[in-house]
């Protein structure tokens, strides 16, 4: 069998340990290994934004990104994007509210990128935001929707 | 016996639920995490499954050597075309099967670049694509055509069911004073939905589940079992969510029959996931095409004369028309009409269904030729559409149905302000940047097919709507929650909708824009039934207490069961179920004719595609229709484009929820963008290979590519369309699109740019 490392991952502030080989990429690590498969993989080429994770608080590719190569950094998933009890982030109600998606598939890349777009201070226009949010894929045609869930969300910040 | 009451459909919102706009109801759970796509359902004991495709278009594979791959770490299984998959080929889409013949899903004789030849199977993904990197494959190569623009191709084939003239075209074309010709092409345009295809396949005994995304799971376990001579009763597939499909998830191919064998011959679930590359080439985008347009017209722009000549790619193996007809006969009023179209085989793979297929090419280039048209009289773009307006459909002859195609360019002219937009080209600027205005219209038929829902009435008022149906963004959930609400009385919040399951009562196939209409019909009818039961039971059972009111109807309204005058009882469906020791009432109810009832009329509805209505199958010709404004911004010395402005208005009959509605115009329109300027599949003239195989080469229209898009409905029910008086909603957005576009950048440049996409090379 193919050499496994152990890795301890801090995902949305909890530990969560597994067994991988060491080319595992965080993207597989969280769907096939850790049932948290509210992040999804388009391309698997770094392509789609669809893998959007936050490392750190900053927003990366988690299909680009080693499973081994974020041991000691805070993950956080679309599974802890909303608070304890269950209210939505506010990222999040914008998207409903707005009818930001279709399918649903890009969504949790999106609201992701959108979260750490917001906070980087990349959502003070719509032009603005049409250029932080590039990045994220959406072939159903969300955009003019998820511009205006993203302004939104920024303006209440 | 119980009296229903009339209720009258003003087709808005003031009916209650249907035509509100409701936020999905499936909404939460896409943006949590929470919605659980097929790969992602859990499933014990994977293993996980790797293609291995061709590398050469055209030839045979005379050997593979996999001992590289069988000795690396993880590999269980590896299955080449020497293996014998034990698999018998399905019947199409039409239900046409050839009697008992064997299909072998990863063939011996490679017919394009890309085709999936061997798979290996491994204890995880990784070992499994490593391993699929030492499959060793040596071919005979023959000579290929690698596409239809190739030397070698040849001038194909004439299809005759697309043969359509009327009149004299030839005759009348020299005759009229005002001609124009041109050429107009689009290249292969792949459906790139983000969540790339793949299934899971368990077998437990001779009974196998299917997770796969799937735009008809009925059709689809239909195939599967067809493939492994299964009773249907023992496949079931299951798809509650889909991301993205936009024609390209209603149908088995290969890589589907190698996922399902290989996890028999292994006794154990396999994971196959077909990667972003290899998505290319699994199946079939749009195919590429040509045609030739000749229009006469007197010197007014009034038509005379259309001779139409079209063609498009197909394969080498199987035909799948690109119909560039599809709009030409329909959109304007023509006394003389000549088209043929012609399938040219190259070495690709089929071709499929990609929204609007036909309409799309066909109406770009109808929709530019008219633009030149108006050029050549002299014609604002927008009166010549209406001085040739057809009053009713040229093609059929018959009377339409509803077609507000004036409406609709009255309503875009005034929102987007037309009437502003000086006719001579490169006359309007800003600064360095030339601003073009631009009118394109679009169709797409109304195809008519049945379905089945059942209802159920819980006894703490929860109502099911449960169909095996499915929802892949257009809203299917929310608009049924709609339906059911309206037609029982009930709150939308008070309703449950499951779907996407092959085990669940029939629906056709989310294609063509014609899932909503029968399956909105079909939970209509159910829960109309369901209605008329919970009345009856409130009326007649001994312990309702309603039973000695007198009354011989009720209202219920916002969940409450009540008697018409007012006085009386009130309860909650709830609280008459408890009331009388119900638990339950269930209502099963489909949309098939008397004759078409029972188990095989059932398979024919629900797993075919023979029972569906064409357009104009009735007494009226029936399509839903478009009209998009574009401005666009072209930079004078860089040539690169920009849309900057549109205006869509539509009519698509009655509009069961504008929200979602608006959002899939606005899709359709988006993808028109990335077809206009960005889509373009490259074929490498050496090897037939599709070389830009990845979202990075291959674009699509991102978030800084789009402007803002005012979408309007201009439509009102047309109830020989549908039950409930909607036409379809998801194909025609993006008809037009292109043309308008290719019109703008005229009207901005000069210059007719008549091969998709209008990239700056073609400008400057």
């Amino acid at each position: 069998m193919t050499r496994t490392v152990h890795l301890s991952l801090e995902i949305n502030g909890k530990t969560r340990e597994l067994d991988v080989e060491p080319r595992v990429t965080l993207l597989d690590a969280l769907r096939e290994h850790l049932e948290l498969t509210g992040t999804k993989k388009g391309c698997d080429q770094g392509q789609c934004g669809a893998c959007t994770v936050h490392v750190d608080g900053k927003r990366v590719l988690s299909c680009l990104t080693l499973a081994a190569q974020v041991e000691g950094r805070q993950i956080a998933t679309i599974e802890g994007l909303a608070a304890e009890n269950g209210d939505l982030h506010p990222v999040q109600a914008a998207f409903l509210e707005h009818d930001a998606f279709q399918c649903g598939y890009c969504t949790p890349g999106q609201i992701m990128s959108a979260v750490a777009c917001i906070r980087e201070g990349h959502a003070g226009s719509d032009e603005e935001i049409r250029e932080y949010m590039a990045g994220n894929l959406c072939r159903c045609g969300a955009y003019n929707s998820i511009v205006a869930a993203v302004r939104e969300a920024a303006e209440a910040a | 016996m119980t009296i229903m009451e009339t209720r009258t459909k003003q087709g808005d919102a003031s009916d209650g639920a249907l035509g509100g706009r409701f936020s999905r109801l499936d909404g939460k759970l896409k943006i949590t995490g929470g919605a659980t796509y097929a790969l992602e359902h859990p499933v014990e004991g994977l293993a996980y499954a790797v293609l291995v495709q061709s590398t050469i278009a055209a030839g045979r594979v005379v050997k593979v050597d996999t001992t590289k791959a069988e000795a690396a770490p993880g590999t269980l299984l590896v299955v080449t075309p020497e293996t014998d998959l034990e698999l018998k080929v399905a019947s199409d889409w039409y239900g046409n099967r050839p009697d008992d013949q064997p299909y072998h899903p990863l063939p011996r004789e490679v017919a394009f670049n890309g085709q999936a030849i061997a798979a290996v199977i491994a204890e995880t993904l990784e070992q499994a694509t490593e391993a699929a990197r030492l499959v060793e494959v040596t071919y005979e190569e023959t000579t290929a055509v690698a596409s239809m623009d190739s030397p070698n191709a040849g001038e194909g084939k004439l299809v005759d069911q697309f043969n359509i003239a009327w009149g004299d075209a030839e005759e009348a074309l020299a005759a009229s004073p005002l001609r124009i010709e041109a050429e107009y092409s689009t290249p292969r345009e792949y459906h790139v939905p983000i969540e790339p295809h793949g299934l899971t396949a368990r077998w437990d005994g001779d009974r196998l589940t299917i997770w796969e995304p799937s735009q008809w799971t009925h059709g689809m376990a239909r195939s599967y079992a067809e493939l492994f001579g299964l009773p249907d009763e023992n496949v079931r597939l299951l798809s509650p969510f889909i991301g993205g499909g936009f024609g390209s998830k209603a149908a088995v191919y290969a890589y589907g029959a190698v996922a399902a064998a290989v996890a028999r011959r292994l006794g154990r679930p396999v994971k196959l996931a077909v990667t972003r590359p290899q998505n290319f080439t699994s199946y079939g985008g749009r195919a590429a095409t040509r045609q030739t347009l000749e229009l006469g017209a007197n010197s007014d722009g009034i038509l005379q004369a259309i001779v139409h000549r079209g063609a498009s790619e197909t394969s080498t193996y199987a035909d799948f028309p690109e119909q560039t007809s599809a709009a030409t006969p329909l959109m304007y009023a023509v006394p003389n009409f000549s088209s043929e179209h012609r399938l040219v085989p190259a070495n690709t793979v089929m071709p499929g269904a990609l929204r609007a297929p036909g309409k799309n090419p066909s109406a770009f280039g109808l929709e530019c030729a008219m633009d030149e048209l108006a050029y050549a009289a002299g014609v604002d773009p927008v009166e010549i559409r209406l001085r040739n307006y057809a009053e009713h459909d040229p093609q059929s002859g018959k009377p339409w149905s509803t077609r507000q195609m004036r409406e609709a360019l009255a309503a875009g002219s005034e929102a987007f302000g037309w009437a502003k937009r000086s006719f001579e080209p490169r006359s309007m600027r800003d600064g360095r940047q030339l601003i073009g205005w631009g009118v394109g219209c679009g169709t797409f038929p109304v195809l008519r097919a049945a379905s089945e829902a059942m209802i159920r009435l819980l006894s703490d008022g929860t109502v099911e709507v449960v169909s095996g149906a499915i929802d892949m963004g257009q809203g299917t959930y929310t608009i049924l929650a709609q339906t059911a609400a309206e037609a029982l009385g009930v709150p939308v919040g008070q309703i449950d909708v499951r779907l996407g399951d092959s085990s669940l009562p029939g629906a056709t196939v989310a294609g063509g824009s014609m899932l909503a209409g029968a399956i909105t019909g079909a939970v209509h009818k159910a829960a109309t039934a369901a209605r008329e039961e919970l009345i009856g039971l409130a009326l007649n059972d001994a312990n309702s207490p309603f039973r000695d009111t007198g009354a011989n109807t009720l209202t219920v309204t916002d969940g409450r069961i009540a008697v018409p005058r007012g006085d009386g009882p009130s309860l909650t469906v709830a609280e008459l179920m408890s009331a009388t020791g119900r638990d339950l009432i269930e209502t099963r109810r489909n949309t098939l004719p008397e004759a078409d009832q029972g188990p095989e009329g059932h398979k024919r509805a629900w797993t075919t595609m023979t029972a569906i209505q064409g357009p104009t199958a009735g007494d009226y010709s029936m399509y839903s229709w478009c009209a998009h404004f574009v401005e666009v911004r072209v930079d004078e010395d860089f040539g690169t484009i920009r849309v900057s402005r549109i205006v869509s208005a539509f009519d698509c009959g009655r509009i069961y929820n504008p929200k979602l509605a608006e959002s899939q115009w606005r899709g359709g329109i988006i993808m028109g963008i990335g077809q206009a300027l960005l889509e373009e599949g490259l074929v490498d003239g050496r090897n037939g290979r599709v070389i830009n195989n990845n979202l990075g080469d291959y674009l699509v229209a991102t978030n800084a590519d789009v402007p803002h898009i005012e979408v309007i409905s201009v439509g009102i029910p047309d109830l020989n369309a549908s039950v409930l008086g909607g036409k379809g909603v998801g194909e025609v957005g993006i008809v037009g699109v292109a043309p308008a576009i290719a019109n703008a950048v005229f009207h901005a440049t000069g210059k007719r740019v008549r091969d998709l996409p209008i990239t700056l090379d073609k400008l400057i």
